[in-house]
């Protein structure tokens, strides 16, 4: 089974040796700033921008556990809901996403590390997987 | 920079429909809002100049379906949509119109039921992004969690501030939630935990409803005033986000602190005074945390001195500054379209003294504050003049 990203916009599995997957960026040089999801210019400068991939790792800066039934497509299962956290990568963008793990794993400033999640399959087999981020040691 | 009304404005009519969760007909509830203001204000809506109707759901265009029931008199209609911010910018179009010279009268009128909105939270692609696996409480709750380490804020705060607004609304019959007793924190505290630290009854009563309001000149408020209070627009301010750090790009629904400091700054400004001169204030305070920090964002209180306000009552009615005083988006309601007319309302009838039980005394200066989609503040102040 092929595993595809279900937004290939916003990031990319991981090749060769990586163990994790990359969120897709962009780089003003001008301004030394990164952003998420990538831009067309720098929103600061209005200059242009490079592709980049950012890094796997960040550091947790807010986080929740949500109690109510998740809208979309995704059971949480057994767990009784699911976590959500911000969380800054070292280039300084600021994520959002939902997280893997209990809330015991969570606290701010926790280190985190990017994964994907399996969400089902597309019409033709492929497993669609979307990220998520687990705390790490 | 503020940006400028180049005449005065005046609101002369506001009116509503409940805030309910009934599954009520929007044009139904529209109609009875818009004709309640055309009924304050005293006047026809042939005497109406334009019409900026927000709305969030609805279908295309429901704005001028449901303005043919007010009469075809060919004046410009206009649906305006900003998320939450949308009936705080149909009035502050309306304002515009008036300062700028377009027209000599506007009715802002915002309708909705989010209970038949569709689309919201659910996968909208075959690509299941980031965003459509998180809800508008979850952000909240980020937010609250952050404040909890940085300031040492308490869940005990957040019932605090959530059961002052359930008891605001005990006595506005256009709320949704109206408890029939004192609602404590522990009441509060005790409710379904949805999203970590936040309970049902901290989170904003979403359903339907109605508001409108009118804005015309001082020759034409002074015409058909018939001798009450004027209420003056004197500030009407909308900005959109700057980058700060931490900017957040996808699946933002705050929005930056700066945007609202901004927003107030410039709003301050235009009307010539300062945070110690407004007697009350509506926010966006669809979870507790935001009211607490907009104490600080508006400019009430310090950085990090929120928790005191609500330690000390002072933001209850009766108290030095109180805030949400119809209930707030908390027990008045959220059906989106209309909230920020349901704050234009509820401090226009303030300042006019005619608020009943929940009257703040003496009231002479009103704040209204409202953000959408992260990228949207508005902030109107009106004066009794």
């Amino acid at each position: 089974m092929t595993m595809l990203p279900t937004d290939p916009r916003l990031f990319r599995l991981p090749e060769g040796d990586e163990a994790r997957p990359h969120l897709l960026g962009s780089y003003a040089p001008e301004s030394e700033l990164y952003f998420w999801p990538r831009r067309q210019r720098c929103p600061v400068t209005r200059t242009a921008v490079e592709d980049v991939d950012l890094a796997s790792e960040g550091v947790l800066y807010a986080w929740t556990f949500l109690h109510v039934p998740r809208m979309g497509k995704i059971s949480y299962g057994d767990a009784g809901g699911y976590g959500v956290g911000q969380i800054d990568l070292a280039e300084g963008v600021r994520i959002q996403a939902p997280l893997l793990g209990t809330t015991d794993d969570w606290q701010i400033g926790s280190k985190m590390g990017l994964t994907t999640f399996p969400v089902g399959e597309d019409d033709d087999g492929n497993e669609m997987v979307t990220f998520r981020f687990e705390a790490i040691s | 920079m503020p940006t400028k009304l180049n005449r005065d404005v005046y609101v002369v009519g506001v009116g509503m429909h409940r805030f309910n969760n009934e599954t009520l007909d929007p044009g139904v509830m529209a109609d009875v809002a818009g004709m309640a203001a055309l009924a304050d204000a005293g006047i026809d809506f042939t005497d109406v100049g334009a019409l900026y109707n927000g709305y969030l759901g609805g279908g295309m265009a429901s704005g001028v379906r449901f303005a043919k029931e007010f009469g075809l008199t060919g004046i410009p209609v206009t649906h305006v949509e900003n998320a939450s911010a949308t009936g705080s910018c149909a009035f502050g179009e309306a304002v515009h119109a008036v300062a700028g010279g377009r027209v000599e009268s506007a009715m802002a009128l915002g309708f909705d039921d989010m209970n038949q909105l569709g689309g919201i939270g659910r996968s909208r692609s075959k690509g299941m992004g980031a965003e459509d696996v998180m809800l508008p409480a979850a952000f909240f709750a980020m937010w609250a969690t952050r404040r909890m380490h940085d300031a040492g804020t308490t869940m005990e705060t957040f019932a605090k501030i959530a059961a002052k607004n359930w008891n605001h609304a005990r006595t506005n019959p256009f709320a949704q939630r109206r408890a029939d007793h004192e609602v404590t924190p522990d009441e509060i505290l005790a409710a379904t935990m949805i999203s970590y630290p936040h309970t049902s009854m901290m989170a904003c009563a979403s359903g339907g409803g109605a508001s409108a309001a009118i804005v015309a000149t001082k020759e034409v408020a002074e015409r058909i005033g018939g001798g009450r209070p004027m209420i003056r627009v004197s500030a009407s301010q909308q900005r959109s986000e700057t980058y700060t750090d931490g900017h957040v790009f996808l699946g933002a629904v705050i929005g930056p602190a700066q945007m609202t400091r901004d927003t107030a700054a410039d709003a301050y400004e235009q009307a010539g005074l300062g945070p110690a001169d407004v007697d009350l204030v509506q926010v966006h305070d669809a979870f507790p945390v935001e009211e607490l920090v907009y104490y600080e964002l508006l400019g009430i209180c310090g950085e990090g001195e929120g928790d005191g306000l609500v330690a000390d009552g002072e933001t209850t009615i009766g108290g030095r500054i109180p805030f949400s005083t119809d209930g707030g988006l908390t027990a008045r309601g959220h059906p989106g379209g209309p909230t920020g007319l349901a704050q234009i309302h509820e401090t226009t009838m303030q300042l006019r003294h005619e608020a009943g039980d929940r009257q703040v005394e003496g009231a002479q200066t009103g704040l209204c504050h409202m953000a959408g989609a992260g990228s949207v503040c508005v902030v109107h102040i009106l004066q009794r003049s």
